[in-house]
């Protein structure tokens, strides 16, 4: 067993054991903490994968950006014990059975796919998303929508002063 | 690739001019200059005396149906700018970035002229759209301003949502972002079969929404009613014209094979969306918000554009374009001269300002369709185009002529007030200026009305 090997099995443990410990925690605030940890473990995956770019942005955006957005709502609505919800039976039922739906597909997939069958992870191959090949790709064909999309973030920037600005 | 250009960079001088000049003026008038100078930009490009190319690798396509009516609507901004350009500075403390923010809008407009690529209708109905949520919700201490903002911006991103969605359809079904993909779709992919049709439809519903075609019509009437009246002029001109032409060069690439299932799409959309917006409008107190149902109707008029993918539907598509921009402009401009915004309002103002009722009389009789104005030959251009592709279409153009005839209801309501009935309507101050500047319009729209073909054989030259 090579190090990625270890690394990948850690890094899968790491994350269903923190994927869990999301859905068991009382605490939301918890929960948003152990998703990070899933996010974290989700990146380690896409190193492997050599998918470095993904990785960054996976941490950047979503364990960064949306995580805090998350922890914000979750203190400004003041969840604690009183304002719980009640969840009735029913409402355990469908989720069991949405997610159970849910699982079947993935599982079926996966069972399908015979480019993945017998490969525990496709690590250390291809150059696709890696961040040179990345940069050289968005410099070359994509450089319009690329260099357009500032005209977009600075009319964004420019509005966001406009509406913020007192008077 | 003019018009790209120079409007992004515009807006960048506009946005710093701001730190210099301080006069209200000094910034309409510098907005002008610099509408002067991209139109002549653009027109350099149209006729062949200066381009600046780019290698753009095929995501734009500069075609003559895109420049000219690039040209159309850089021309309607400017005579925006000229008529209303007062009051756009008027509206808050950021007179400049206002200016800047409708000069993004232009970029996006130019860039869904010119699309070749999904990734760029995705930017360009973005770089459209935001400058708008702000414009809209520019009047910070209007309650309804903001309202309407929220409005806008929530219902806007999720139509994006889903114009994201359709595209990612649209390219797994075809591995290609580019528009031409639809028309060679990759017959080995076997999931072609449900994928490309729903990515289809996913986008269709997005600029559906952005044109304001029922059934996705409902956020435009709060938001039209709720933003400033002159930001609501630009809206609903020059953005929604440019939400049609985006529209149209998606789908003239499937119009090869009109399916059934399309066949049966549009027309209930078409009808829709005239019943939807000619019947509301009847029963509305205010201007200002009968406009906004009628922009929803002439909507309907501008979707027979889609429907009928020929030469007719496309000389019909830029004329209507030219017709209800400036007919619209010319209406919010007076509008934005009444104290009152009710029917009531305009009671007795030919009396009080006889230029205004007069030139407001021929935008409302454009916008309503009657002969020797522009307004007639757009809607006789869609209903031809429609005729023309198959003969089972003439259900569709009565029930469209029918709605023609409510939607008389309404326009005339307003001739009606202004003419007969007794009453002192209010204006604000009205300069010479701005009069000529009507008479102007007025006469442009009548001149289109006698000879459409001085318009459409720019087209062809």
């Amino acid at each position: 067993m090579g190090v990625t090997q270890i690394l990948f099995w850690f890094l899968s443990a790491l994350a269903i054991f923190s994927a869990v410990m999301v859905l068991v925690s009382k605490s939301p605030v918890h929960s948003v903490l152990w998703l990070i940890a899933v996010f974290f473990a989700i990146s380690g995956h896409y190193i492997l994968l050599n998918a470095q770019f993904l990785a960054i942005v996976n941490i950047i955006v979503y364990a960064g950006a949306i995580m805090v957005l998350f922890l914000f709502v979750i203190m400004l609505m003041n969840l604690n014990k009183e304002t719980e919800p009640q969840k009735n039976l029913w409402m355990k039922l469908t989720g069991v059975v949405s997610g159970g739906c849910l699982l079947i597909v993935l599982i079926s997939l996966v069972r399908q796919a015979t480019e993945i069958k017998d490969k525990i992870a496709l690590t250390n191959k291809g150059d696709i998303g890696l961040i040179k090949v990345l940069g050289k790709t968005l410099f070359s064909g994509y450089i319009v929508p690329f260099e357009i999309s500032s005209v977009l973030f600075l009319s964004a920037m420019i509005g966001a002063v406009v509406i913020g600005k007192k008077d | 690739m003019n018009a790209i250009i120079f409007s992004a960079l515009i807006g960048v001088v506009m946005m710093l001019s701001g730190i210099v000049i301080k006069s209200k003026t000094g910034i309409k008038n510098l907005a002008v200059i610099l509408l002067f100078v991209l139109l002549g930009g653009h027109l350099a490009e149209f006729y062949g005396v200066f381009n600046i190319h780019l290698d753009t690798h095929e995501m734009l396509a500069t075609t003559r149906f895109g420049m000219f009516f690039n040209t159309i609507v850089i021309t309607a901004t400017l005579f925006y700018a000229l008529l209303s350009g007062d009051e756009v500075v008027k509206v808050g403390t950021y007179g400049a970035e206002y200016f800047a923010l409708i000069f993004f809008a232009l970029c996006g407009v130019t860039i869904l002229s010119a699309y070749n690529n999904l990734l760029m209708l995705f930017l360009g109905v973005e770089i459209m759209t935001i400058p708008l949520f702000v414009l809209t919700g520019s009047e910070k201490k209007n309650l309804k301003s903001n309202e309407a903002a929220l409005k806008y911006f929530l219902m806007g991103s999720f139509s994006t949502g889903i114009l994201l969605m359709g595209i990612a359809l649209y390219y797994g079904a075809t591995g290609l972002f580019t528009i031409e993909a639809a028309r060679n779709p990759n017959d080995t992919h076997h999931f072609y079969g449900i994928l490309l049709p729903l990515g289809l439809l996913f986008i269709f519903i997005s600029l559906a929404f952005k044109v304001s075609a029922a059934p996705f019509h409902f956020w435009t009437p709060d938001v039209y009613d709720g933003a400033p009246s002159v930001f609501t002029s630009f809206m609903a001109t020059i953005v929604k014209a440019a939400g049609f032409i985006a529209f149209i060069k998606l789908f003239e690439i499937r119009a090869f094979d009109m399916s059934f299932s399309w066949k049966i799409l549009l027309p209930l959309i078409i009808v829709l969306t005239l019943l939807a917006g000619n019947i509301t409008a009847v029963f509305q107190q205010s201007v200002k918000r009968m406009l906004a149902y009628s922009s929803i109707a002439q909507a309907g008029f501008m979707l027979f554009a889609l429907y009928t993918p020929n030469e007719f539907g496309k000389q019909g598509i830029l004329l209507y374009a030219a017709a209800y921009s400036l007919a619209t402009i010319g209406i919010f401009a007076v509008l934005m001269k009444m104290k009152d915004y009710t029917f009531e309002g305009y009671n007795g103002l030919a009396k009080t300002q006889p230029v205004l009722a007069a030139a407001n009389t021929v935008f409302l009789l454009s916008l309503a369709g009657i002969p020797l104005t522009a307004g007639f030959f757009a809607k006789y251009y869609m209903l031809a185009g429609a005729l023309k592709e198959s003969s089972s279409n003439l259900w569709l153009v009565i029930v469209a002529v029918l709605f023609a005839a409510v939607s008389v209801y309404y326009y005339f309501r307003v001739i009606q007030a202004m003419y007969f009935k007794e009453g002192n309507a209010e204006t604000i101050e009205v300069k010479p200026f701005f009069k000529i500047l009507l008479i102007i319009v007025a006469a442009v729209i009548i001149l289109i009305g006698l000879m459409p073909s001085l318009l459409l054989d720019l087209f062809y030259a």
